[in-house]
C-alpha cells in the first residue's frame, strides 16, 4: 500500500487537523502521516483488509453545508475506511477508549494469559496494544477456551491453538503473499483455527514469515523455541546468504550465539518477508563442525600452526606461481574478500586461474542482469525459463506473483519440471530434461512468425503471443550452465530477448555469484586469459596446476562432477583450503585457514539486482577464524612490502575508485538500503 | 589561655563515667556473632530459593522474567521443554539452568516480584561469605535447597494473592 498512487487527493480531518491524503486511501494509513498511531492486529499494509479484529476502531462524522460535523451513530474500523471527501476522524474520544477497551476485554476472554512462557511475550502486539489501551484487569471468570498447545504444524512452525485471537493475518499471507494457501479457518467462532487443510504439514516455503506476522504467540517458531526472551537478545542488522536476492535481515543473538533470523524491511528487496531457507538456515553459525584452527599437514595428520607459519608455507608454493597455481571463490564470500582474492592473484601469484563458477560448464562471460526486483512489479509479464524461482530465488518469486496478484501481469513459465510458478503464470510450457535448446529453437521460430504477421497452431503459439503481447524480462539462472548445449540454449534466449526487445538476466545463484562477476573473479575478466573451474580442477586431476586454493567453498558440494573434484583433490600437490566449516574438501588439505561464516565480520554482498548491500559484524567469530580479505592482505603485505587494509569500509572505497561499475558506492548508503550498481562495461573483450 | 583543671578535665571526665554508669542498669543489645544470632526483621531478604509446589515439581517455569526485572542483571535462565518423561514443572516450560551471580547480586527483591509463579523467594540466610569467586554463581541445584521454615510457610505469589 505504501506504492505511489496518483489518485485525486480529497480533503479529510483527524482530531481537528486538516490535511490531504490520496482519495480511496485506507484512514489507518492516513493516520500515520499525523504520527499518530491506531492499535492493529489484523490489518498488515501488506494485505488487504478484513476488519477482523475491530480493534482500529476510530469515530467518524461528515461536514455538513452548515460546517457542523455529523457523527455516525457507532464507531467504524479504520482499516476497511477509505478516505473520501469531508471525512472527519476522531481517534482520541471518550467513546472510542472505551471501545477499544471492550475489543481488548472480548479477545482476552480467551487468551490463555501465558505469556511468560510464550516466546512472543515481550513483543507481543496483543500485550503491547492491552497495555496502551486495554481494561488492566479481568472481569471474566468463567472457564477459559482450551484448545491444543504445542501442535507442530511443520518443523519450523509450532501452533498453539489457544492463543489464536483469529486475526487471519497468517491465513490471509498464505492466499495473498506466498500464495500457497495452505492455512485456512476452520470452525466457527470460539472454535475458529488456522490450520492446514486436513492438518497436513504447513510445507510453504514462505512458513516462517507467518510466525512473524502474527500478533500473538499463536504461530511459534520450532527452532527458537524457549531458546530466549526478547529482552535477552541482542539484535544486528545483516544480509541473508542463502541466495542471490541478499534479503536484509536481523541476526538477533544471545550470549553470543545465532538464536533466530528475522527479516528487515526493505522496499526495494525483500519488503519484509524472508524465504525458510533464510529464515531457519542458522546452522552455519551454531555448527559444531565449525573450523576454529590454523592447520599445517604433517605426514599423515594435521597439526596446529600459526597464521605466520601457515603464511610462510603458502607464500612458498603461490608465490610467482604463475600457470601452475589457480584459486576456487566461494559463493559467500564478499566483495572485499573477491577484491582482494583477485588482486591477490593477479599481483602476488601472477595468475589468472581464478574462478568462482561452479556450474558445470564455465562460458564466455553474460550481460549483468538488468531488471530490479522492485521493478518487477510493474511489468506486464515476465518470462522465466527453466528456474525454479520459489527455490533459486524466493523473493523474486513473491514479486513476480505480487506483480500477477496487483496488477495481473501473466508469467510466462517453460521449465522441465512442474514448478510452483504455475499456480499464477498465465502460460506454462513443459519440456523434456536435455530438450531445452530444441525448445528455444521452436519457440524463436514462432515468434518470427508471429512477429511477421503469420499465425500458427503449435504447441508453443500461445506462449509466444503472450511473450509478444506483454514483453517482459526474461528471467533465466545460472544454473542453465549445467546443460548439456549451454552455449545454444544461452544463444537462443539472446535471441529471443532480441525479437521480444526485452532484457535477458542470467541470475547468479551464490549470496555474491553476481559481485564476484562484477569484481572479475573469472579467468577471462579484465582481459586476462586463464583456466575456467572445470578446466582448473582438470588441470589439478592431470598435475598440470600444482597448487589450488579453495577459498570458503567445497567443490564436492558445489560442483556437479564429483569423480573430477576428486581426481583434483587427490593429486594436486598443494591445497589450500579457506573454510568456515570442516568440509569434506578440508580432509584433502595441505593448510587449512579458518575463516569467519557470514554475519561475523564486516563486508558487502552484490544481490542478484546488482544491489551492493554492506552488513556489519552480529557475532563474534571462533577465536582463530579471520575474515578473508584479511588473509588476503597479510600474505600480500608479506610478499611485497605495501600499505596493509585494515577494514572491510576501507576496501569497498578501493573497489569504488578501482573498479569501474562499484563507482559512487559508499558504505554508508550500501549500509541504509543499498546501492544499485550503473551500467557496467564489458569486463571481456573476448566475448563470442 | 589558661586552663581550669576542675571545670574543663575533671567535671567532663565525671560526667562521662556518670552516662556510663547510668547505661549499665540498661538490657544489652550487643550480640555475640557468631556464636549468637539476633532474630531477622520477618521481611529481611537475602539468599535467594526455588520453591517446588506440594507435589514436587518445581514452580519456577524458566520464563526469564527474574531476569528482566534485575536492575543488577545477575540472573541467568536457559529454559527447556517438559516432557511427559521428564518433567520438572507443569505446563510446557521449565528452567534448564539457572544461575544467580551473587557478587552481582544487589538484593532489591524484584525478582521475587517479577515473579508470576511465586518461584524464587528471597529468605533470610545472609551469610553467603565464601573464598572463590566462582562459589558464588548459585546453580539451580544450590538455589532448590529448602530452607528453614519452608514448609511451615506456604508462599503464595502475587497473583494467587488477588483472587
Amino acid at each position: 500500500m505504501a506504492r505511489k498512487t496518483d489518485a485525486p487527493p480529497v480533503n479529510i480531518t483527524i482530531n481537528g487537523i486538516d490535511l490531504q491524503v490520496p482519495k480511496g486511501e485506507l484512514i489507518v494509513e492516513s493516520v500515520k502521516r499525523l504520527g499518530l498511531e491506531i492499535p492493529i492486529f489484523c490489518y498488515h499494509p501488506r494485505m488487504k483488509p478484513v476488519g477482523m479484529c475491530r480493534m482500529c476502531l476510530v469515530e467518524v462524522g461528515m461536514k455538513q453545508p452548515d460546517g457542523s460535523v455529523r457523527k455516525m451513530p457507532k464507531p467504524q474500523a479504520a482499516c476497511t475506511l477509505p478516505a473520501s471527501e469531508g471525512l472527519v476522524i476522531f481517534t482520541d474520544t471518550e467513546q472510542i477508549h472505551k471501545d477499544r477497551k471492550g475489543v481488548l476485554e472480548f479477545l482476552l476472554i480467551n487468551h490463555p494469559l501465558d505469556c511468560p512462557i510464550c516466546d512472543r511475550g515481550g513483543e507481543c502486539p496483543l500485550q503491547n496494544n492491552t497495555l496502551f489501551y486495554g481494561p488492566s484487569t479481568s472481569r471474566f471468570v468463567e472457564m477459559k477456551r482450551h484448545a491444543v498447545k504445542a501442535y507442530p504444524l511443520s518443523k519450523h512452525v509450532t501452533l498453539d491453538l489457544e492463543r489464536c485471537i483469529q486475526c487471519g493475518r497468517c491465513v490471509r499471507f498464505t492466499e495473498e503473499i506466498s500464495g500457497d494457501a495452505q492455512l485456512a479457518f476452520r470452525h466457527r467462532g470460539a472454535e475458529m483455527q488456522p490450520v492446514t487443510f486436513e492438518l497436513e504439514e504447513f510445507t510453504s516455503k514462505f512458513s516462517g514469515n507467518t510466525i512473524e506476522i502474527c500478533p500473538v504467540g499463536a504461530l511459534t517458531s520450532s527452532h527458537y523455541r524457549f531458546r530466549a526472551r526478547p529482552w535477552d537478545l541482542e539484535t544486528a542488522p545483516g544480509i541473508c546468504t542463502m541466495c542471490s536476492n541478499g534479503c536484509n535481515v536481523w541476526f538477533d543473538r544471545r550470549k553470543g550465539k545465532l538464536v533466530r533470523i528475522n527479516g528487515r524491511t526493505n522496499e526495494a528487496v525483500n519488503e519484509e518477508w524472508t524465504c525458510d531457507k533464510g529464515k531457519f538456515g542458522t546452522d552455519w553459525m551454531n555448527n559444531p563442525r565449525r573450523a576454529s584452527d590454523v592447520k599445517v599437514r604433517r605426514g599423515d595428520g594435521f597439526s596446529r600452526a600459526d597464521w605466520a607459519e601457515a603464511y610462510a608455507e603458502i607464500l612458498e608454493r603461490f608465490r610467482e606461481g604463475g600457470h601452475e597455481v589457480a584459486g576456487l571463490a566461494g559463493p559467500m564470500l564478499s566483495n572485499e574478500d573477491l577484491y582482494l582474492l583477485r588482486r591477490m592473484f593477479d599481483e602476488t601469484f601472477g595468475s589468472s586461474n581464478l574462478d568462482h563458477r561452479m556450474t558445470s560448464v564455465q562460458g564466455p562471460a553474460v550481460e549483468p542482469p538488468s531488471f530490479t526486483i522492485e521493478g518487477l512489479e510493474d511489468e506486464k509479464g515476465a518470462f522465466v525459463f527453466g528456474a525454479s524461482l520459489s527455490d533459486e530465488s524466493p523473493i523474486v518469486y513473491l514479486r513476480l506473483r505480487k506483480a500477477w496478484y496487483r496488477q495481473g501481469a501473466r508469467i510466462c513459465v517453460a521449465t522441465s519440471r512442474p514448478d510452483d510458478a504455475d499456480a499464477f503464470a498465465a502460460v506454462s510450457v513443459r519440456y523434456p530434461q536435455g530438450g531445452e535448446a530444441e525448445f528455444l529453437r521452436s519457440l524463436v521460430a514462432e515468434l518470427r512468425v508471429q512477429l511477421e504477421g503469420g499465425r500458427s497452431f503449435g504447441e508453443l503459439a500461445d506462449l509466444a503471443s503472450t511473450l509478444l503481447e506483454t514483453r517482459g524480462p526474461i528471467l533465466a539462472t545460472e544454473s542453465l550452465w549445467n546443460l548439456d548445449q549451454a552455449g545454444e540454449v544461452l544463444a537462443q534466449l539472446r535471441l529471443a530477448a532480441e525479437l521480444l526487445g526485452v532484457s535477458l538476466n542470467v541470475m547468479a545463484l551464490g549470496a555474491n555469484g553476481q559481485g564476484a562477476e562484477e569484481l572479475g573473479v573469472r579467468p577471462d575478466a579484465f582481459d586476462r586469459t586463464g583456466l575456467g573451474t572445470r578446466q582448473i580442477l582438470e588441470a589439478c586431476a592431470d598435475g598440470r596446476i600444482r597448487a589450488l586454493w579453495l577459498a570458503g567453498v567445497d567443490p564436492f558440494e558445489a560442483f556437479p562432477d564429483r569423480s573430477l573434484v576428486q581426481r583434483a583433490l587427490e593429486n594436486v600437490e598443494y591445497l589450500v583450503v579457506q573454510t568456515a566449516l570442516e568440509t569434506e574438501a578440508a580432509a584433502y588439505a595441505s593448510v587449512v585457514l579458518p575463516i569467519t561464516a557470514p554475519g561475523e565480520s564486516d563486508g558487502s554482498f552484490t544481490n542478484v539486482e546488482r544491489r551492493v548491500q554492506a552488513f556489519e559484524k552480529a557475532v563474534d567469530p571462533p577465536a582463530e577464524a579471520k575474515p578473508a580479505w584479511r588473509v588476503f592482505s597479510e600474505l600480500m603485505v608479506r610478499a611485497e612490502p605495501r600499505t596493509p587494509h585494515f577494514s572491510a569500509r576501507e576496501i569497498l572505497a578501493e573497489i569504488a575508485r578501482e573498479v569501474p561499475a562499484f563507482q559512487g558506492v559508499e558504505w554508508s548508503a550500501a549500509r541504509d538500503g543499498g546501492v544499485l550498481l550503473g551500467a557496467r562495461r564489458p569486463l571481456s573483450r573476448a566475448r563470442s | 589561655m589558661a586552663i581550669d583543671v576542675i571545670r574543663d578535665v575533671a567535671k567532663p571526665i565525671l560526667a562521662g563515667f556518670g552516662i556510663t554508669g547510668r547505661r549499665l542498669k540498661h538490657p544489652k543489645v550487643t550480640v555475640q556473632y557468631p556464636e549468637q544470632t539476633r532474630e531477622q526483621y520477618p521481611r529481611t531478604r537475602w539468599r535467594h530459593f526455588l520453591t517446588r509446589y506440594e507435589s514436587g515439581l518445581e514452580r519456577c517455569i524458566g520464563c526469564s522474567l527474574c531476569a528482566g526485572a534485575c536492575p543488577a542483571r545477575c540472573i541467568y535462565v536457559e529454559a527447556a521443554e517438559n516432557t511427559d518423561q521428564e518433567r520438572y514443572s507443569p505446563g510446557e516450560r521449565y528452567a534448564k539452568r539457572y544461575e544467580i551471580n551473587m557478587i552481582r547480586c544487589i538484593f532489591c527483591g524484584y525478582c521475587q516480584e517479577a515473579c508470576p509463579t511465586g518461584a524464587i523467594v528471597l529468605r533470610k540466610n545472609f551469610e553467603l561469605a565464601d573464598y572463590k569467586r566462582e562459589s558464588f554463581v548459585y546453580t539451580k541445584e544450590m538455589l532448590l535447597e529448602e530452607y528453614p521454615g519452608q514448609a511451615d510457610e506456604p508462599y503464595v505469589s502475587i497473583y494467587q494473592r488477588q483472587s
